[in-house]
């Protein structure tokens, strides 16, 4: 028994997973956060620090991290990469002059060895606000088609609305699981 | 130092030495706890990264309905401001903060699903490996045992937590029993650092709210 099937055996047994979800400053990692687990999304404020939920979703026991997303908390992002199994990051869909930025940061943390097994959704947020870019636009701005390191998706979402909040969320984790856990 | 020496008798709890108990409490000993502890297991001293607790919550998911909410008051621009209790002449209790007491109604112990909330902000040192253990007993019965890492926090952030976990689903005479016998429900929540007890909380629970004594 090689010391994958042993890791995969153990996990299996709590059949738990680690999300880590990033982006930059005002994207609304945390209002979808909060709207996934059916709190009130009125009276939400920057984060400064980490918003930790744990959760039972699917059979799953999650843990998801969202750690805020300003320029001088960034450099904290790497604190959080460890034993993670999903990245959601998140995109604010109606501000394209942030899209460089927030390209080069996804780019950065796709480089980062302790996410190389991690599953990648792209959660383009706002997507209900006029201006809001296209899925194409955005996937063209991110260069996510030169991804070939992680299993990716992208989906259009809204926060406010909760469109494709479960769809992305769900194809993330059975990505997550069909690598981590063994089928029976 | 009276306070010293009544913390140092929570040694026999631990069967550890006079010597050690101060600073070598580890995960494994409060894990090992099968009741209550009768003192705190660190002074309120040993949080050197100035971790504080700002607010607890409680929600009922199939409701969405909050069921208990507490919250300090901001202070101004994140700084304790000291001046502010000037002219209260009140003695410092120094396990003040330390301990929480909470008053439901029996329809608590009926909930199915909670989400339990915990904010808290750091100070200037960054902390690492910040772990939860948090236990509950009714007596002597332990009722649930929560162990969860936080792992690092950011010097001066403000971070919450949410566990949102089935209710433990008791059975219906120890239902009967808690609710008959307020505040001999208990937690002891213990928080270490790098593997170092930097705080130790408790917490008490009625469930008799509403019911005419």
């Amino acid at each position: 028994m090689g010391f994958l099937t042993i890791l995969k055996k153990l996990r299996q047994k709590e059949k738990e997973m680690r999300i880590l979800m990033l982006g930059l400053d005002n994207a609304g990692k945390t209002t979808i956060l909060k709207r996934f687990n059916g709190e009130p999304i009125d009276t939400i404020s920057p984060t400064l620090g980490f918003n930790i939920k744990t959760l039972e979703h699917k059979g799953y026991k999650l843990n998801i991290w969202d750690v805020g997303g300003q320029k001088s908390l960034r450099s904290y992002w790497k604190n959080y990469f460890e034993s993670t199994d999903g990245v959601a990051w998140v995109v604010d869909s109606a501000d394209p002059r942030r899209l460089a930025d927030c390209a080069r940061e996804l780019h950065a943390l796709l480089r980062e060895e302790r996410l190389a097994g991690a599953t990648l959704l792209v959660l383009a947020n706002k997507a209900d606000l006029p201006g809001a870019l296209t899925l194409q636009e955005i996937r063209e701005a991110l260069d996510l088609d030169s991804i070939k390191s992680h299993h990716w998706r992208i989906v259009r979402c809204s926060a406010v609305t909760g469109e494709n909040l479960l769809e992305g969320m769900d194809w993330m984790l059975d990505d997550i699981a069909s690598r981590i856990f063994t089928l029976d | 130092m009276s306070l010293v020496g009544k913390k140092c008798e929570s040694i026999t709890l631990l069967e550890q030495s006079r010597n050690e108990i101060c600073t070598k409490v580890t995960p494994e000993d409060v894990l090992k706890l099968d009741k209550i502890t009768e003192t705190y297991l660190c002074s309120p001293e040993a949080n050197v990264y100035d971790i504080d607790f700002t607010r607890f919550k409680i929600r009922d998911l199939e409701t969405g309905t909050i069921l208990f909410e507490i919250a300090k008051p901001p202070t101004d621009f994140g700084v304790e401001n000291d001046g502010a209790e000037d002219g209260l002449e009140e003695p410092l209790d120094p396990n003040a903060g330390r301990f929480v007491r909470y008053q439901f109604t029996p329809q608590f112990l009926k909930l199915r699903t909670v989400g339990a909330t915990v904010e808290f902000t750091v100070g200037a040192r960054p902390v690492n490996h910040f772990r939860m253990i948090e236990k509950h007993f009714f007596r002597d019965t332990l009722l649930k045992t929560f162990d969860f890492e936080f792992g690092f926090c950011i010097p001066f952030s403000r971070n919450t937590c949410e566990h949102i976990y089935e209710f433990p689903s008791l059975p219906t005479d120890l239902v009967e029993e808690m609710i008959a016998a307020p505040f001999e429900t208990c937690s002891d929540s213990f928080y270490f650092v790098d593997n170092n007890l930097v705080m130790h909380n408790k917490a008490d629970y009625a469930y008799n709210g509403g019911i005419n004594n």
